[in-house]
């Protein structure tokens, strides 16, 4: 395939796009151009989510079905105007990770470019690197786990938290399962917000035991079962993005939910998760962005502090 | 899984069934992840260019054939593209033989053809063709842009497309030493016939499992089990659980609370400072 290159003007910087027409999805022919206007057309909606967030790049350089792999160094040609924040590794000993931060439209198509197809974000900003402003849910479907046990497990977790005076969101991961999150004032410590993450996952599984898991190996999850997991919540752990794309058939993207849609799902008698949320893909979700950002952003992104919920908690749980 | 690998046709005389090539084998291979080992980090693979030691994308990495040392021919994908002769995605029968012919040694990989709706006549008459004749096709095919030879099978409704290696891969048994047939011992003879009639029963290929594969998931699935009571141990009752962790997290509340009235007293680093959500951004020192 003959190689192209062509420049783009994106706020100001001089971009070049190299192979638009290389096929990223070869079953449904999508090509890193798609992907390139994706991103562009979701910018005003995905970038007050992922600003000032340390970004991990998924990148598929030859699509995806060929290899990958986790980009958090940033590379050593980024051009100088991109912003990065340094962090101390938090295994090796004098190690530091250099992480981009994606805070305007130039950077996502740059990072778009490079075949980055799914974007991944820390819970946490530059400004308060080791305090989250959210603390996220995975709800992970496991084997023979029907659309409508995903979301009970989901409503079940929105009454709990709901309890201690807790509003969650919820969006779909993209692929299978549906992530919740609870936005906080970003004072706590990541080791708290664990804590607390147990917490609810404790008493959610408690109280459905039939219908989750905490077995954190995938093999001894019961059938039919959602995994809670809470382990997730940590220092450089990280989420996929709402809008971002996951290198999936189809081209689905994580999209923010309303908790009606939720409801109505615990009663489609669907087998498997995934078609549900692959009706959003990178062709049909840009029009439906503005709306859906408000679920997750906007008004309905409420920090919330963890002191009176902790307190609830404890008369109401004990 | 029903991903074809091309959609295309097979050729033969006047007559072209269209079909496509699917994926006749599954490797199941165990995929492990390589990790460091102090931490667990998983290992990336790094193109990184020998000259200016910089780290390089697919984009910008071209294929390059040493034909002396320290000199390179480069070819692109288009040179590459050029020498296939006709990178056509077909199944080009030239000719059929009898199967009893070919040296299995010869064959390589299995593909299932299917064929398409309009082909489903034509693809089904060639089938009991080969079947009645008890030939095969052996044709030349283009995969993923190199051409092959291939033996067009018919294996019970499908078409099966083969492909076979090429005569000067195949390394000459005389090369190695092998010992020359002689007349053995009758006696000897017979009791090894005797034995080989004893073991024969009819092959049965779901009897053999790939038992390295099982011990190793059965592995895998023992340690994940250990790490996970390692990493948190549900041993005691759930609401002692619940209860210990509120009496955890409420005391560490408290404890930053402490340190926070003690940081807004000067201390910059105050985590109560309520943070600006776009401007000033950490950025790196180099």
């Amino acid at each position: 395939m003959a190689r192209t290159t062509e420049t783009l003007e994106v706020g100001g910087h001089s971009l070049s796009l190299s192979n638009r027409d290389k096929v990223l999805w070869p079953e449904d022919g999508y090509t890193k151009g798609d992907l390139v206007e994706y991103y562009r057309l979701a910018a005003p909606y995905i970038l007050p989510q992922i600003a000032d967030r340390p970004l991990t790049l998924q990148r598929y350089p030859d699509g995806i079905d060929g290899p990958s792999f986790f980009e958090k160094n940033a590379p050593k040609y980024l051009p100088g105007w991109i912003p990065t924040v340094t962090v101390k590794s938090e295994f090796g000993r004098s190690e530091t990770v250099r992480f981009v931060l994606c805070n305007d439209e130039a950077t996502l198509v740059y990072v778009a470019n490079l075949a980055a197809i799914v974007l991944h974000v820390w819970t946490s900003r530059a400004q308060t690197l080791d305090n989250p402003d959210f603390l996220f849910f995975d709800l992970d479907p496991g084997d023979g786990c029907t659309l409508a046990t995903l979301a009970k497990v989901a409503v079940g977790l929105r009454e709990t938290l709901g309890e201690i005076g807790l509003q969650p969101l919820v969006k779909s991961s993209g692929g299978s399962g549906l992530h919740v999150a609870i936005p906080l004032t970003p004072r706590y410590s990541y080791e708290f917000c664990k804590g607390f993450a147990e917490l609810v996952a404790r008493t959610l599984n408690g109280r459905l035991p039939a219908l989750t898991t905490l077995q954190r190996s995938p093999a001894k999850r019961p059938a039919g079962t959602v995994y809670l997991d809470y382990v997730q919540v940590g220092k450089g752990k990280t989420l996929v993005a709402p809008f971002s794309v996951r290198a999936r058939a189809k081209a689905p993207v994580s999209m923010p939910l309303g908790w009606d849609e939720v409801e109505a799902m615990t009663r489609k008698r669907a087998k498997d998760t995934e078609g549900e949320f692959a009706r959003f893909t990178l062709k049909n979700a840009p029009p439906l962005m503005k709306e859906r950002a408000a679920l997750w952003g906007g008004k309905a992104w409420k920090e919330q502090p963890l002191e009176a919920a902790l307190k609830k908690a404890r008369q109401a749980w004990q | 899984m029903a991903h074809a690998i091309w959609s295309g046709a097979i050729n033969f005389g006047l007559v072209t069934i269209p079909v496509k090539l699917q994926t006749a084998i599954r490797t199941n291979d165990l995929r492990f992840n390589f990790l460091h080992k102090k931490d667990e980090g998983r290992i990336n693979n790094v193109r990184r260019c020998s000259l200016d030691g910089e780290d390089v994308t697919y984009d910008d990495i071209v294929r390059g054939y040493e034909y002396e040392k320290g000199h390179y021919v480069i070819l692109s994908d288009d040179d590459l593209k050029s020498v296939n002769p006709e990178a056509t995605q077909s199944v080009d029968i030239v000719q059929f033989v009898e199967l009893s012919e070919i040296n299995p040694m010869y064959f390589d990989k299995p593909y299932y053809l299917e064929p398409d709706k309009r082909g489903r006549h034509a693809y089904a008459l060639l089938r009991e063709a080969l079947k009645t004749s008890g030939k095969v096709g052996i044709a030349k095919v283009v995969i993923r842009s190199r051409e092959h030879l291939a033996a067009l099978k018919p294996n019970g409704d499908a078409l099966v497309l083969e492909l076979m290696h090429f005569a000067d891969e195949i390394v000459d048994q005389s090369s190695l030493e092998f010992p020359a047939s002689e007349t053995p011992h009758e006696n000897e003879m017979k009791v090894a016939k005797m034995l080989i009639d004893t073991m024969t029963e009819p092959f049965d290929a779901e009897q053999f499992k790939d038992t390295y594969r099982e011990q190793v998931l059965a592995m895998i699935e023992a340690r994940a089990a250990g790490k996970q009571t390692e990493a948190a141990p549900t041993k005691a009752p759930r609401r002692d659980n619940v209860v210990n962790l509120m009496d955890v997290l409420q005391k560490s509340l408290e404890a930053s609370k402490k340190e926070r009235s003690v940081g807004a007293r000067g201390d910059a680093k105050s985590s109560a400072e309520k943070p600006k959500k776009t401007t000033k951004r950490k950025t790196s020192a180099a």
